[in-house]
Order: structure tokens, then C-alpha cells, then sequence
């Protein structure tokens, strides 16, 4: 469960402040599909930083599986996000000049998984995103489709329990995209994951179980 | 994450860029090439002048000055001295000279067997039978605690003196001398012309010259003698394989030396002072005991292992200016490493964010930036070090034999302890040299990483 009370981002200080998130309280369940939507500036990104714990609310709290990440030291956070949860971006952020399999190992290595379990991990991961035949070769040589794939393998590798994904579909044609969604959507169904997208996308956020609209720093609505 | 695995990614990151990592690895190489060299000839110039000291010097002679100048690099000019009428000038310096009481103060030693004053010779001119020229050249004392080798003729054994009216000539004088074979040398004449300076009279001694011989005797008084000493040639001395330098003096017995040195310096303040002398130390007692005994009478004493000290003085300036070097490279190639890093950091911006982002430390953020220097400064490392073997291995035959080193002596050599250190050490510099890059790396905002691209 993610729970956020009286979240308030601001940046700047004096006169010059911007409010990125404005009093946000608001309760995602276990194993929900969940969908933020909002324009862009609308303060989205801020509010999946904010749960990940990639960035720490100005005022408020942020509860992640029962755990208070203001309570939390920076390696505690590190090892939180390591274990729990993972990201898919719109831009992959693959590593081009590594193959697939060190793509997917990265995070495995991070969480200090042993060298031993690693491999099947990976191959596994590879297996579920259907890129079993490239996994010894260079991430820059696929395509696009195949690298928000390989960037879906690398998030799932670890069997994370939350997955965070700032518009998965942005870079890519609606039939890859498609392909994209249902790999998310499968992942998290059959592990009870919670799965959070970020996305300006209405027919993506319409597939999701909850949709939260975000708007000028504030949830203007909450669909379930 | 394990400090293994961080090492493997640094490695593999710098696959992904050879170019870049291939040119900064080599400003590396060449501060480790240049290290390697001076560490070889460090290594090769000590065990050369160990061995020549083992072979040539007898380990019990004992080698006396009275001024402490004389020896060691705290000497030379320093200023101007009070004058002292007893003390030699040597190029503008003054040292403090032995006299025969402190030759005395020696030999009343019971470990000393023998002294010999090195008498300070000083020769107008010589020539050589059958050749009408005549030469200037060195003329000094045969030193019979040095081993030679005799390209003709024959040399007595260590520690006996030539005969007293034979001259040692050293090989490298035949050609002035007009002599093509060594051999035809053996045997004939050298002259030695010496000038004894005309002597300072009191008036009351030229009145009474004159008075006894007249005009004459009052003009051979003043007008200064000069002597000539004919010598038999009995060995040209070739330049040995371990040696120094070429001996490059006319050698004579110590009975002449001695007379010709009491004849020019005749009535000079030089007259019987030496600037040092050569002790011989009984067998079975240790030179260093005998050494500390004379050194209480206020004399500087310097034994065969002294002089081995001083030589690896040399040596250590010799190394250390080419380290000197090596180090300066270093220094350059250590802003080499930290650019390339910095723009490694800036162009993995975003791989950066993504690691944080998947809950990698900042340490190990700065530690994988840290292991990709070490993989630099130890490609560089390698390359310089193999690079300075594969050279001197090379070369060494050819510098053995331009240096006339001998068969089996190299000057440079290559032992793999201390190369391995450099190695290491080297890693360290690029580690520590990686340090600002990584700094960067590890303290970059996440987010802010993660909106790049």
C-alpha cells in the first residue's frame, strides 16, 4: 500500500517558490493498477519521484508497504528501492553498449542478488519480454519497441513489488506500444504487484483499475 | 553492490569507449615507461658498481683525508677562507692537506700494515724514446689496491708496487704517442721533464749567494731546476671491462713519485703534504673498527664500502633525475584521466540517474567511476612497463657493448618486485586522480539525471 498525506512539493525559496504538488492525500492499494494522469507541468513526475522515494516531500508523509520513507536513511532508501521497486522510462535508458543480459543483470547486481541466482533470473526476465534470442547481443542494435522490452525485463528482474512507469508508450507506434502495456499489465496481474503509470495517454489511463487526474499540482479526480 | 561486480561494469564501460581509454591509458604509459627505465638503471648501475668494487678494490684499504670536503657532496666552494700556508688549492677551493705527522698518527695504529701518501705530482712535460715531441699528460702513483689488466707487458699482482723505475702506460696514450702495437711499447724510455720553482731568498741570503759564487750562483738560485726522470716501460694497462673510467695516467713506482713530488714542491707550502692517503688495514680485522679509531683523531676516513656509498649517491641522483621526468609525465597524464572521466561522467548522465533511481548507492556510483581510473591508470601501466622492458631488453646488448660493460653485465635491470609496486602504485594515482570525476558521478540528483537525454 502507498499512502500520501498532506504531500506539499515546493522548489525554490523566498518570493520565488513553485509549488510542484499542493496538499496530496491519496491511497493506492496493494496489486492496483493505477494511472496518473495529467498534462505535462501538471506535477505527475513529481508525484511518482515522491513515491518511489527518489525525492523527499517539503512537507508531509509518504507510507510505502507499511514503511515511512522520511523515517528511512539514504542507504535504507537505496536498498528500499533496490528491493521493491523498479522504473521504466519513456527514453528506456538502456545501456547501449551493453548487452541485454548485463541490461538486465544491473539491477540484480544493485540488490547484491548472488552471481549464482543471477543468471536464471535474467533469463527468465528475458524470456517473459520474448528477447530470449538477443540476450548476448548490444542493447543499441534493437529497436525501439525491443528496448522499452529489454527495459521492461530489467524492472521485472528483481520481482519488485511496486513497478513505476513514466510514460512506457511515449517513444513508441501504438502497436508496439500495445505490446508494451499488456507485458506491464501481465507482470503486474500475475505477481499481485502494484503497477503506477504516469502517462498523458486517456485510452492507456482508461485500462488501468484507478485513474488519478492531476492538475496544477492538486488530484482533481480520483476514478476507480 | 559487490565490490566485483562494479569492478566487471567498470571494465566493461571502458570497452564501450577504447579510443578514448587506449589514448589516456597511454599519457599513462609513458610516466610508467619512463619509471620502469629509471628503476632498471637504478637496479643495473648498483649491482655493476658492486661488483666493480668487489673486483677491483681491496676491501682493507682504507682511504684517509684530512679535509672532510674531499669526499662526500658537502664540499666545493663555499665562499672565500681564511688562507692557510699549509692547505692545497684545488680549483679555487681550499682543503686542508696531511702532513707526515698525521702519516705518522696512522701508521702508529697496530691494525695499519701500510700507508701511502698520494703524492701530488706535477709534470711540465714527458716524451717518448724515439719521438721527438714532446707531451703533456697525468702523471701519478701506480695504485696497487686497484686491480688492472695489462693489454701488454705485465702488472704485478694486487697490493705489490711496480718496479721502481718502471712506468705503467695506459692504452689509450699508444695512439699520441705514435705506437701501433702495445707490444713494441715494452721496454723503451720514457722521460719525464719536471720544474721545481725558483726559491723565495731573504736579502741576506742573496748577499751572501753572491758573495760566495757571484752573479752565477745568485742566477741558479732564483732561476728555479728542473729535472728529467727516464722510466722503462714495463705494461701498457688496458681499460679493464668493469671499470669506472679508462686509467688515464702515466703510472710510476712510489719511490720516484715520491722523490718528483718532494723536487717540485720544493721549498712551496706543499712541500711533503698530501691531500690523502691510501691505509692498508691488517687481514682479520674489520676496516670499519680501524676507520672509527682514525676518525677520532680527527681525520676523515672513507672504507672500500664508503666508497660504494658514495657511487650509489651517484647513482640515486642519476635515477632520481630520471624518475624526475617519469613523475613530471605522470603528473600530465593524471589531468588526462580526470578529463576523460569528466566527460564520461557528463555523457552517462542519464545511465547515472537510472542507476540511483534502481537503488545504487552513491558510494558505489562513485566507486564504479573510481574502478574504470584504476582500469585506466593499470592498462597504462602495463603498457609503459612492458613498453620499458621490451626496450631495454632491446637495447641492453648494444648499450653493454658501446659502455664496454664486459660480457654478462647489463646496465638496465629489470627485477619484478619493484615493477609490480609501480604498477600498483600507479593504480593508486589513478584512482586518487578518478576521485573528482567520481565525486561528481555519485553526488549528481537523480531526477535531474533522469530528465536528461
Amino acid at each position: 500500500m502507498i499512502e500520501l498525506k498532506g504531500v506539499t512539493k515546493t522548489y525554490g525559496k523566498g518570493g520565488n517558490t513553485f509549488t510542484a504538488l499542493d496538499n496530496i492525500n491519496l491511497t493506492i492499494p496493494d496489486a492496483a493498477v493505477v494511472a496518473v494522469v495529467g498534462k505535462s507541468g501538471s506535477g505527475k513526475s513529481t508525484l511518482m519521484h515522491i513515491m518511489s522515494g527518489l525525492d523527499r516531500p517539503s512537507e508531509g508523509s509518504v507510507t510505502v508497504s507499511g514503511r515511512n520513507l522520511h523515517d528511512l536513511k539514504k542507504k535504507e532508501l537505496d536498498q528500499f528501492r533496490a528491493r521493491e521497486i523498479s522504473f521504466i522510462f519513456q527514453s528506456f535508458f538502456v545501456q547501449g553498449g551493453d548487452s541485454c543480459y548485463d541490461n538486465v543483470s544491473l539491477p540484480l547486481e544493485i540488490a547484491g542478488v548472488p552471481r549464482s541466482k543471477r543468471q536464471q533470473r535474467v533469463e527468465k526476465a528475458l524470456e517473459s519480454v520474448e528477447l530470449t534470442d538477443k540476450t548476448r547481443q548490444k542493447a543499441k542494435n534493437l529497436s525501439g519497441g525491443q528496448k522499452q522490452r529489454l527495459a521492461i525485463a530489467r524492472a521485472i528482474a528483481g520481482q519488485p513489488r511496486i513497478l513505476f512507469a513514466d510514460e512506457p508508450t511515449g517513444n513508441l507506434d501504438s502497436a508496439t506500444g500495445a505490446v508494451v502495456e499488456k507485458l506491464l499489465f501481465d507482470y503486474a496481474r500475475a505477481n499481485k504487484a502494484t503497477l503506477v503509470v504516469v502517462t498523458h495517454d486517456q485510452d492507456l489511463a482508461a485500462k488501468c483499475d484507478i485513474q488519478i487526474h492531476v492538475k496544477d499540482g492538486r488530484i482533481t479526480e480520483v476514478k476507480q | 553492490m559487490k565490490r566485483l561486480d562494479i569492478i566487471r561494469r567498470a571494465g566493461r564501460n571502458l570497452k564501450q569507449a577504447k579510443v578514448r581509454t587506449l589514448l589516456t591509458a597511454l599519457a599513462i604509459s609513458v610516466g610508467a615507461f619512463t619509471l620502469t627505465l629509471s628503476l632498471a638503471i637504478g637496479a643495473g648501475t648498483r649491482e655493476y658498481f658492486a661488483k666493480f668494487l668487489e673486483t677491483n678494490v681491496n676491501p682493507q684499504s682504507l682511504f684517509v683525508v684530512a679535509d672532510k670536503k674531499l669526499v662526500g657532496f658537502e664540499g666545493g666552494n663555499t665562499g672565500p677562507k681564511e688562507y692557510d700556508p699549509g692547505a692545497a688549492n684545488i680549483s679555487g677551493s681550499s682543503y686542508k692537506t696531511l702532513g707526515q705527522s698525521d702519516l705518522d698518527k696512522i701508521a702508529a695504529n697496530k691494525n695499519i700494515s701500510s700507508v701511502q701518501p698520494n703524492y701530488n705530482l706535477e709534470a711540465t712535460y714527458f716524451t717518448y724514446q724515439g719521438n721527438s715531441k714532446k707531451f703533456t699528460g697525468q702523471v701519478g702513483m701506480y695504485d696497487k689496491t686497484i686491480r688492472g689488466e695489462a693489454a701488454a707487458g705485465s702488472l704485478p699482482k694486487l697490493g705489490t708496487m711496480i718496479g721502481a723505475d718502471d712506468i705503467v702506460v695506459p692504452e689509450s696514450y699508444l695512439k699520441a704517442l705514435g705506437i701501433k702495437n702495445a707490444k713494441d711499447a715494452i721496454g723503451k724510455t720514457i722521460t719525464v721533464h719536471v720544474v721545481q720553482q725558483a726559491q723565495t731568498k731573504t736579502t741576506e741570503e742573496l748577499q751572501a749567494l753572491y758573495a760566495q759564487g757571484g752573479l752565477d750562483a745568485l742566477t741558479a738560485a732564483t732561476q728555479g731546476k728542473s729535472q728529467d726522470v727516464s722510466f722503462k716501460i714495463s705494461a701498457v694497462a688496458a681499460k679493464p671491462a668493469t671499470a669506472l673510467s679508462d686509467n688515464v695516467q702515466l703510472n710510476i713506482s712510489d719511490t720516484r713519485a715520491q722523490e718528483l713530488a718532494d723536487f717540485t714542491t720544493q721549498g712551496t707550502s706543499q712541500h711533503k703534504r698530501y691531500i690523502a692517503a691510501i691505509a692498508m688495514v691488517k687481514d682479520g680485522v674489520k676496516p670499519e673498527t680501524v676507520k672509527a679509531e682514525l676518525e677520532k683523531t680527527g681525520l676523515t676516513v672513507k672504507t672500500a664500502r664508503d666508497l660504494q656509498g658514495i657511487l650509489f649517491t651517484v647513482v640515486n641522483v642519476v635515477q632520481g633525475i630520471v624518475a624526475g621526468f617519469g613523475i613530471l609525465a605522470l603528473l600530465a597524464s593524471i589531468f588526462g584521466i580526470i578529463n576523460t572521466q569528466y566527460i564520461s561522467v557528463l555523457e552517462r548522465t542519464g545511465q547515472i540517474g537510472l542507476m540511483k533511481a534502481l537503488g545504487m548507492s552513491n558510494r558505489a556510483i562513485g566507486r564504479l567511476f573510481r574502478y574504470e581510473a584504476a582500469w585506466i591508470g593499470f592498462l597504462g601501466a602495463i603498457l609503459g612497463a612492458l613498453g620499458g622492458i621490451g626496450l631495454g631488453t632491446l637495447l641492453n646488448p648494444w648499450i653493454s657493448r658501446k659502455m664496454s660493460l664486459g660480457a654478462g653485465s647489463h646496465l638496465l635491470i629489470f627485477q619484478p618486485l619493484p615493477i609490480c609496486l609501480l604498477i600498483l602504485a600507479l593504480v593508486l594515482v589513478a584512482i586518487v586522480a578518478g576521485w573528482f570525476p567520481s565525486r561528481k558521478a555519485a553526488r549528481l540528483d537523480p531526477i535531474e539525471a533522469l530528465r536528461t537525454e
